[in-house]
């Protein structure tokens, strides 16, 4: 049975990896050009005011990690394209989710699918028998006769089978490594991370479908048991938790978010709106500094002064709103997360989108670094329109296309796991103190009277 | 009928005495309770908001309306933008496309996470600005999914079946005493269908019964009376599919544990690899739109119509609009860049328009490649199934996109008509607009 087994996983595990590979390369490859073409229309783009390269700004393609072939995580349903442009950050949008009908509530078949519910299922199988089998037939008294401790012997049945697991995870690694031609020390270190998460949580089943097959009076009452503590474990808790934890840390509404922002901005300085009283003072800064009477005596280029001005001023107030959500958003992941206490697959698909670089985490520190790449952009042309020779007024002076290829393009490169580590502290936690918590549980909760 | 009845009366003393199931049960009605609250709070969290933008938009109606009194009578001075031009009065009118919730939607929140329901429409807008983003929401939680009813119906209903079901003719199997029961004047068939069929009401009964107060405080009866009852007929007809599925396997199962296993595994195969599978099969031939053909538009082609000289434009607006031949400004030679300006709006919405439709068709493609999967796909062709009921599918937002476009050329269009009749705006004029709009 192992070897029909694992012949079946293996080479179903062949086709998911190589179908999900190809979907990676396909997708970055696809990604890669748009970059390209947005990046070659802005290297191509003629003489113009560098306010209007501004206003027809850039846009920030969200990559796709190496390992998104292994877990997908929050990838399908975030927006890929972010338009980066002077006076507004805007919404990343055009996800995958929102391109078509619903297809599958769990994500696409990747191997994280079939490690974080195949695997599992098919080792609570193998392990929900492993003694009370041996009780049912009275094979069990035979062995402790001999003098095998029941202990010992439930120890050994289930690493057996946790190591039945990990063989299958371990191969689960080696084919996508195979698929996965160019693995750095990064990608490594997050594999290693994630063998560990795997590891752990097979061997809590493993470890806790054997207890019960020896605590519980029969195979069915065994399989029952382990069967509902999966599926409270897998479909159960993580939607009540997660649909809780939003409620118990609510977000603002876009709207409520929106017109907060607006507000807030509007007390700075309206680039286009020259009776503002912040502009006036922002003025009379200039003309003492430059000991001129008027705008038109200025050597440089009020103009572009006051809209960096705004723009510093419009990056505080999304700092403190973004700032805002960004912290309720990570009090939420918290108190999700230690849900783990409880449900070791909870911090299992958290590790697992985290170790491979899909989760929410990564996607807002995508979201920040392009909002950093933003700030760079227009703050260049900006301080091109103000000192670039042009004066005050002279919305139709432009630079030379060669100056906007001097701007450095958006590179976004996945952050290092070491440097992440501390956000998955919990999760790791609770997979050790859960298989801390069966180790005692079957060391110490297993006597002889259960063989009788 | 009289064995059959005594089947169901021995089956319900089993079911009352197996703690397991009835605990299993009980927690499944609180899961479709949970379920249907939350979309019952996203429905009413929905109407709220769309209620205060239209409260916002009345307070800035009342405002424009004061400013044109105010003009008017000649106590201020028009503003920059100034308001009697038909372009800033259009421009300055509230109008906002909702996707007003169905009361339905308290029984699926469908793809309702993956969109936004209110848009600001002016004559620049698109039907894919950034602006028609969703709400912000925890991304993970919205990867993990949201535990609605429709989700409670599609894939722990079957759970619950498993935990009934698993040990039906499977404990009289293990026990050895099954052929005993054939000897009481009964088939194995039928013995096993009156004991299927007590758990198929029970089941259905208790979805039934949880669902109907939700359906009377959103009002379902009142507004979407024949969707509800189409819903019931596919809850009906879903409970049944996994109940002949599980039938099947309890007939030719050897023993309990056995038909858990193949039940459980059914589960996993219908639910999660199928459904998986095939995203992953879409995904590979349809990648994900990176819309690069909206944003050659909304850039590059755009642009080339701002540079183009200004009676190269109204040549193009009157081949693209011929009813403005009939205007005012098109019985003058001379050329007016102002008016000319204000009507690029229109050039720029059909080269949007055109992006559109390829990009819905290339989605389209992507939809029917989905449901041609139907046969082997079951679960998600109900998941789809009732989220058209409670419109919050795909297509409920693709014809709230359809209404956003409406709303662009009918902006377009008055804007284009009274700037080019050189109408100036007064009050009344304003209060048209408003109403056009509302």
């Amino acid at each position: 049975m192992f070897i029909d087994l694992t012949i079946f996983f293996t080479l179903s595990l062949v086709i998911v990896v190589s179908f999900s590979v190809n979907q990676n390369l396909n997708q970055e490859e696809y990604r890669s050009k748009a970059q390209k073409h947005v990046r070659n229309q802005w290297d191509n783009l003629e003489a113009m005011n560098p306010h209007r390269a501004a206003h027809y700004g850039s846009y920030a393609f969200k990559p796709i990690n190496i390992l998104n072939s292994m877990d997908g995580g929050v990838n399908d349903i975030t927006g890929n394209v972010l338009k980066l442009e002077g006076h507004v950050q805007n919404e990343i949008v055009y996800s995958e989710a929102s391109q078509s009908l619903t297809i599958s509530k769990f994500g696409k078949l990747k191997s994280s699918l079939l490690l974080q519910y195949v695997v599992p299922l098919l080792l609570i199988f193998l392990s929900y028998g492993s003694i009370s089998s041996e009780k049912e037939t009275q094979r069990l008294k035979l062995l402790i006769f001999q003098g095998i401790s029941l202990r010992k012997l439930i120890f050994s049945k289930s690493l057996s089978i946790w190591i039945y697991g990990l063989v299958l995870l371990i191969m689960t690694i080696i084919i996508q490594c195979v698929f996965l031609s160019d693995i750095d020390l990064e990608t490594f270190q997050r594999i290693l991370l994630i063998i560990f998460s795997y590891g752990s949580y097979y061997y809590i089943i493993t470890g806790l479908a054997t207890f019960l097959s020896a605590r519980l009076i029969n195979n069915t009452s065994a399989l029952a048991s382990i069967l509902a503590i999966w599926i409270v474990w897998t479909i159960f808790l993580p939607k009540i938790w997660g649909n809780s934890v939003e409620k118990i840390h609510p977000l603002p509404s876009r709207q409520n978010f929106k017109s907060a922002m607006k507000e807030e901005r509007s007390k700075g300085i309206d680039g286009h709106n020259p009776t503002d009283k912040r502009r006036e003072e922002l003025k009379s800064r200039y003309l003492t500094e430059y000991k001129v009477d008027s705008l038109n005596q200025l050597p440089i280029n009020f103009d572009g002064i006051v809209m960096q001005e705004d723009e510093e001023y419009g990056n505080l107030v999304w700092d403190k709103h973004f700032g805002n959500n960004y912290l309720i958003l990570q009090k939420q992941k918290f108190l999700y997360q230690l849900s783990g206490i409880i449900n070791p697959f909870a911090s299992l698909q958290s590790t697992s989108m985290g170790f491979c670089g899909t989760d929410m985490i990564h996607h807002l520190g995508f979201l920040k670094e392009a909002e950093n790449y933003r700030r760079y952009l227009i703050k260049a042309l900006n301080d091109k329109h103000a000192f670039g020779g042009s004066k005050t007024g002279d919305w139709r002076w432009s630079v030379d296309g060669s100056f906007f290829k001097t701007i450095k393009e958006f590179d976004y490169q996945t952050p290092m796991i070491m440097n992440q580590i501390n956000h998955y502290f919990v999760d790791l936690i609770c997979l050790i103190w859960f298989g801390l918590f069966v180790t005692v549980m079957i060391a110490f909760k297993t006597n002889k009277t259960m063989i009788i | 009928m009289k064995i059959y009845m005594t089947i169901a009366q021995s089956e319900f003393a089993h079911f009352k005495r197996s703690p397991f199931k009835v605990i299993s049960l009980i927690l499944f009605l609180i899961a479709i309770i949970y379920g249907c609250q939350n979309g019952y709070d996203l429905l009413k969290r929905h109407n709220a908001e769309i209620m205060s933008i239209k409260s916002i938009n009345e307070d800035s109606i009342n405002k424009a309306i004061i400013q044109f009194e105010e003009i008017e009578k000649g106590t201020i001075d028009k503003p920059r933008r100034d308001p009697t031009i038909p372009y800033w009065a259009i421009w300055n009118t509230p109008s906002y496309a909702f996707k007003y919730p169905s009361p339905m939607m308290v029984f699926s929140l469908g793809q309702s996470e993956q969109y936004g329901y209110y848009k600001r429409v002016t004559n620049w807008s698109t039907i894919f600005d950034s602006d028609l983003a969703e709400e912000i929401a925890n991304p993970e939680r919205i990867a993990i999914g949201t535990l609605d009813f429709n989700f409670v119906l599609l894939y722990l209903s079957p759970i619950l079946m498993i935990i009934l079901l698993f040990n039906i003719g499977g404990l009289e199997k293990d026990l050895k005493f099954d052929q005993l029961i054939y000897l009481n004047n009964i088939t194995k068939k039928d013995w096993l269908l009156s004991r299927f069929t007590f758990y198929y009401l029970i089941i259905f009964c208790s979805i039934f019964c949880s669902m109907l107060p939700y359906a009377l405080a959103s009002q379902v009866f009142q507004y979407e009376m024949s969707q509800f009852f189409k819903l019931i007929i596919l809850i009906s007809l879903y409970i049944l599919l996994w109940t002949s599925l599980f039938y099947f396997i309890n007939f030719f199962g050897k023993g309990s544990s056995d038909q858990a296993i193949k039940m459980i595994s059914t589960w996993l195969t219908f639910c999660i690899i199928i459904p998986g599978a095939i995203h992953q099969i879409s995904s590979l031939k349809y990648p994900t739109n990176y819309m690069t053909d909206y944003l050659d538009v909304s850039r590059e082609q755009e642009s080339e119509i701002f540079k183009l000289p200004a009676d190269t434009s109204r040549m193009k607006l009157l081949e693209k609009f011929p009813r403005l031949k009939n205007t005012l400004y098109a019985a003058d030679t001379s050329i007016n860049k102002s008016i000319i300006n204000r009507s690029l709006s229109g050039l720029v919405n059909i080269l949007n328009k055109n992006v559109g439709y390829k990009i819905e068709n290339s989605n389209e493609e992507k939809n029917e490649f989905i449901n041609k999967f139907s046969m082997v796909n079951p679960i998600v062709f109900f998941q789809n199934k009732i989220n058209q009921i409670t419109k919050t599918d795909y297509y409920a937002y693709k014809n709230y996109r359809s209404d956003i476009q409406e709303m662009i050329d009918k902006k377009i269009k008055l804007i284009l008509d009274d700037t080019w009749d050189k109408i100036i705006v007064d009050k009344a004029r304003y209060v048209q607009y408003v109403e056009s709009f509302k």
